[in-house]
């Protein structure tokens, strides 16, 4: 029980975020720019900030009864301007086809200009504004989906929640909008939340609505760790510009990316919710302890300290995350060749090298050796192949035993062309099967190189 | 029950003598100890229910119904039509004060006929209930429907069993006869409730039932 409670301490819970960093760091102007969407938007947009382009806005009443429907373009979002939790957003894909008083929602259902009427008005009437106040009803521009997300998100935007605590990246969580939140990107309503490693971008554990931890998309085998989020710095980069200009303490930033303008921020939270610890696996309040001494001169700096105190740590999970293995620069690897012939080496990993290659003797132990020798035999000089084609190239070799392809190798005289043969091999048990290039290494203190093509799979950490 | 079988602090004489009732007196010094109740709930166990207002309102009509089981059925009735009328709504695309004021309306009437039919069937215990707790319960509806558009049904529905057991445990609280004694004894404690609730509006430790919501992360760490 003890345990249990000491272990809970770094939680950030509601009533520590309300009074120890919402009351102090956030001020009451800095929360009434927050809280109103077009206020921010207009005030971001001036600090060259990239935000959703502001279409047009309805005040009053008499706004809406003079205001021309058929103005909008063909894709728009209407909002609420001091909305909340991502209530009293329409998203309106594009026209409904042969007729000009309607178009059509993210759902696929229609929408009439009576229906868009109706909702401006219960805008108007603060149906959705944080305390009932009556509220100003805005048309923006519909941010498009980035390829990347569309097999993860159900009909919404995702976007990436980013909090800031003194100028210095704290957490990120993306969220994924889902068929139970209906296309919100909101966890309250049934929204994906997904971890993201500050220092690399990538995301690591999941959360399904507030509780449920998830490893997959509900349904599919999509897997929801090792994104990598596209922008990354730029994304980060956005959000501490964004406390600068806001001047909110303790600030939630909301940023999605567009096909084609990239980050663009689309709201700013003065009071961001906890769920984002439960999407990270990792507690608020222990990281906003850490962050609260240092001081923090510029941009930059606060973005690669927070990138170090709060994210990287996690190298060991890197491998489970990505999927990918992490590797020195050398490695031991076995080598499976003709027949089954299997042999352990030293390869040294060369991420300037495009293909793999290992020494002639070594390819003769592993059961190519009529390959090579028929290979030698034929002494066709470079300056002669290089002029023919590829087939006619080929026509030469084909009747080598096992050669796979050949290639042009530099060597320290000169050019040669090279044979190519099939392989397998071992390695952080991972098995490879690639074409290799047969060259001299005799003089060179490793037998076999691994280069970019069969390291897809790895990371290099060039300390370990 | 006989009042005057209390021992009774002598300021507490005093007002009874001027003609001040005893009921009103008890359910006076009740109010700051149900809402320091409802306040603790808030804070430290983190029962969010409609505000502090709704179940303290809640809670006294409870009091003042005859029995709560009388207070309770209204409640869900009150809620179940909250609900029903929503879907019945839904299709008229109302503005906000004009859908309430139906709701208000069928609510109302629904009342009125359950009045009426426990009168015929002799059950006058809810007949007898005075007309005041009815309409501060009607008033619920309001509550209900503004979480309702806010939040969604489920977040509404949530909310309102909370309150409900809020008030169910602040009536009982209130009809405990010995924190009734002691009151009554020493009506200034109440007076406690304040340091009380300057201990609880510091309080930044985690809610109870933020440690089932943050289980994951406490079990991982």
């Amino acid at each position: 029980m003890f345990e249990f409670i000491k272990k809970s301490r770094g939680i950030l819970g509601m009533n520590s975020r309300n009074l120890e960093y919402i009351r102090p760091y956030n001020r009451a102007c800095a929360k009434k720019l927050a809280d109103n969407k077009l206020l921010s938007k207009k005030i971001l947009k001036k600090n060259d900030i990239a935000v959703p382009a502001l279409i047009a806005q309805i005040k009053t009443l008499e706004d809406l009864d003079i205001f021309d429907w058929q103005s909008l373009p063909d894709s728009f979002v209407l909002k609420p301007n001091r909305g909340f939790g991502g209530e009293g957003i329409v998203v309106i894909y594009g026209r409904k086809k042969n007729r000009s008083d309607a178009w059509i929602k993210a759902d696929g259902s229609i929408v009439t200009i009576d229906d868009l009427k109706n909702h401006t008005r219960n805008i108007l009437d603060g149906s959705y504004s944080l305390s009932g106040i009556p509220d100003i009803a805005f048309f923006e521009e519909r941010l498009k989906l980035l390829k990347l997300f569309k097999p993860y998100a159900f009909k919404g935007i995702p976007d990436i929640r980013i909090i800031v605590f003194n100028k210095m990246p704290i957490m990120a969580m993306l969220r994924l909008p889902t068929k139970e939140s209906r296309g919100k990107a909101n966890l309250a309503q049934g929204a994906i939340g997904v971890g993201i490693d500050l220092a690399s971008g990538v995301t690591t554990t999941a959360v399904l609505g507030k509780q449920k931890i998830i490893e997959y998309i509900p349904g599919t085998r999509l897997l929801l760790s090792g994104i990598r989020i596209p922008y990354w710095m730029d994304i980060l980069t956005l959000a501490v510009r964004s406390q600068e200009i806001s001047n909110l303490g303790f600030l939630g930033v909301d940023i999605a990316i567009d096909k084609e303008r990239g980050p663009v921020i689309l709201e700013l939270n003065a009071r961001p919710g906890l769920a984002i610890q439960v999407a990270n696996l990792d507690g608020l309040k222990g990281r906003l302890k850490k962050a609260v001494g240092i001081k923090i001169k510029t941009l930059k700096k606060g973005i690669r300290v927070g990138m170090d105190l709060f994210g990287g740590e996690i190298e060991e999970e890197l491998e489970e995350i990505s999927g990918k293995k992490v590797i020195g620069t050398v490695e031991k690897v076995k080598l499976i060749g003709k027949d089954g012939k299997e042999i352990e080496v030293e390869a040294k990993i060369d991420t300037g090298a495009d293909w793999s290659s290992i020494d002639n003797e070594l390819a003769k132990k592993i059961g190519f050796t009529e390959t090579i020798e028929e290979f030698e035999k034929l002494k066709m000089p470079y300056e002669k192949l290089k002029n023919l084609d590829k087939e006619k190239r080929w026509e030469i070799y084909k009747n080598i035993p096992d050669i796979a392809s050949t290639i042009p190798v530099k060597s320290s005289n000169g050019y040669t062309y090279r044979p190519m043969i099939n392989v397998e091999f071992i390695m952080d048990s991972i098995i490879v099967s690639t074409k290799i290039t047969v060259i001299d290494r005799s003089h060179m203190q490793y037998s076999m190189i691994i280069g970019k093509v069969n390291l897809k799979k790895f990371l290099i950490d060039i300390s370990k | 029950m006989n009042e005057t079988s209390f021992s009774m602090s002598p300021i507490l004489t005093f007002f009874l003598n001027t003609g001040v009732p005893f009921e009103t007196i008890k359910l006076i010094l009740m109010l700051p100890i149900i809402a320091t109740f409802i306040a603790f709930l808030r804070q430290v166990v983190g029962i969010k229910a409609f505000g502090i207002y709704t179940p303290l309102l809640i809670t006294f009509a409870f009091l003042a119904t005859n029995g709560i089981k009388y207070g309770i059925a209204i409640f869900i009735i009150i809620i179940l039509i909250g609900m029903l009328m929503r879907i019945a709504l839904k299709s008229f695309r109302l503005l906000y004060l004009p859908r309430v004021a139906i709701m208000l309306t069928i609510v109302a009437l629904f009342i009125l006929i359950m009045l009426a039919f426990s009168g015929s069937l002799k059950r006058t215990g809810l007949a007898s209930v005075s007309i005041f707790p009815i309409l501060i319960m009607i008033t619920l509806v309001e509550k209900f429907i503004a979480v309702q558009i806010e939040k969604g049904d489920r977040a509404a529905i949530f909310l309102a069993s909370e309150t409900l057991v809020i008030s169910i445990l602040g009536f009982y609280l209130a009809s405990w006869e010995a924190l009734i004694h002691f009151i009554i004894f020493y009506p200034w404690i109440i007076l406690l409730t304040i340091p009380l609730n300057i201990v609880l509006g510091k309080w930044t430790g985690l809610r109870l039932n933020e440690y089932l919501r943050f289980g994951e992360i406490i079990k991982k760490s």
